[in-house]
């Protein structure tokens, strides 16, 4: 199976931990493209290459899958966009994106068809869902224009800065598609 | 070392497995409950599953208790993906059909009261799905849970067929632990020895 791919004017591929710290952590050290998740932002570039030996790892057992979306052209870095805690028996993953300015409307609605395509098609699931920090604008615009179904709010799911967040929840079926 | 404690209900008693309960347990999952869950064909799964119930209260992962009236056990107890440093677990509770919504409730309460005083936990998820009893919702939301996500198809019943899951959560107002090593100031940090631990439910009793 081919886990690189294109979407329109993007590609989709599988990171590489010797070539991809740098851009990485480019993306990855401002606060604001991973408030929502949430987490901190790296403060090193080491943390990069940490990121991505853990990333090869989870790949390996299947558990998770990480994209790098890159432009066709420039090969720019635009966003990181994954798929974790897999469930082949529930047919069932969680989606994590982290973007950058450049990712937009426009440039998400060319690449998460393909993303949701390779899930259903490929992979043979049923449910993606997304789990961010409640009250995450834009992410949250962006899903429901993406044509993710609000579910919900889920209490007091992660510990961050001495908070207890919750995080809304987003779905896509397969049959959405329809 | 001792993980699971043995605790009293108004009727009955929830206590931790053991490899006597394997033909109480084959004939409780003779009847299983949830949509599409396959009735257990093997005992030896079960060997595995008392073996399973040490492992992950001794690394909390997870706590499994029989839940006994009339000293015969007619229900399990479960709490699983328990996060220690989130604070939170999900419950289960499954069961023969003549357990009742009102042991079925006090057993559930009286496993939540200890993890909440024993491990702090504050946030409780119970995940009913789409062709369970209906009663089991209205008991939940009168133990204090509320529906907090309906679930599109997030359980799978059969080969090509899901179910909705109805997500309950119940989230106590009591203050979060102080941090501190495991076992230090035994008042807010007991540790999970409960042999070792002062600790008014969960020890020896």
């Amino acid at each position: 199976m081919n886990w690189n791919f294109p979407a329109g004017n993007f590609t989709l591929r599988l990171p590489l931990v010797d070539q991809d710290g740098a851009a990485l952590y480019d993306l990855l050290k401002e606060q604001t493209r991973v408030d929502h998740i949430p987490r901190l932002a790296m403060s090193v570039e080491a943390q990069a290459l940490d990121e991505l030996r853990r990333m090869a790892m989870r790949f390996e057992t299947r558990e998770a899958a990480f994209w790098l979306v890159e432009g066709a052209y420039d090969q720019q870095l635009l966003a990181r966009i994954g798929i974790q805690k897999i469930n082949w028996m529930l047919s069932s993953a969680q989606l994590q994106w982290e973007l950058s300015d450049a990712a937009d409307l426009p440039v998400l609605q060319e690449v998460m068809p393909a993303v949701l395509n390779f899930c259903f098609a490929e992979l043979g699931l049923h449910r993606i869902e997304m789990r961010l920090r409640a009250g995450s604008e834009p992410h949250e615009a962006l899903l429901q224009q993406l044509g993710f179904h609000y579910e919900g709010c889920l209490p007091a799911q992660v510990e961050y800065n001495d908070s207890s967040v919750d995080m809304a929840l987003y779905s896509f079926l397969a049959s959405d598609r329809d | 070392m001792k993980f699971t404690p043995e605790l009293s209900f108004s009727g009955g008693r929830v206590r931790p497995l053991t490899y006597d309960d394997v033909d109480a347990l084959f004939e409780l999952y003779q009847q299983p409950e949830l949509p599409g869950q396959r009735v257990l064909e093997n005992k030896d799964n079960l060997v595995r599953m008392v073996d399973l119930s040490v492992q992950m209260a001794a690394t909390q992962r997870g706590m499994m208790w029989a839940l006994e009236v009339d000293d015969h056990i007619i229900g399990m107890v479960s709490a699983f993906d328990w996060q220690p440093s989130l604070l939170r677990t999900m419950l289960r509770v499954d069961g023969l059909p003549q357990l009742t919504l009102a042991q079925r409730s006090a057993a559930l309460k009286t496993c939540m009261d200890f993890m909440a005083d024993k491990y702090h936990l504050r946030n409780f998820g119970y995940q009913w799905i789409e062709g369970q009893n209906d009663a089991i919702k209205t008991m939940l939301t009168d133990l204090g849970f509320q529906q907090s996500a309906l679930m599109r198809d997030a359980w799978r019943s059969g080969e090509q067929s899901f179910a909705n899951v109805v997500q309950f959560n119940y989230v106590l107002d009591k203050k979060k632990p102080v941090a501190g090593r495991l076992g230090e100031n035994s008042d807010i940090n007991p540790g999970q020895n409960l042999n070792a631990a002062d600790h008014s439910n969960g020890g020896d009793v």
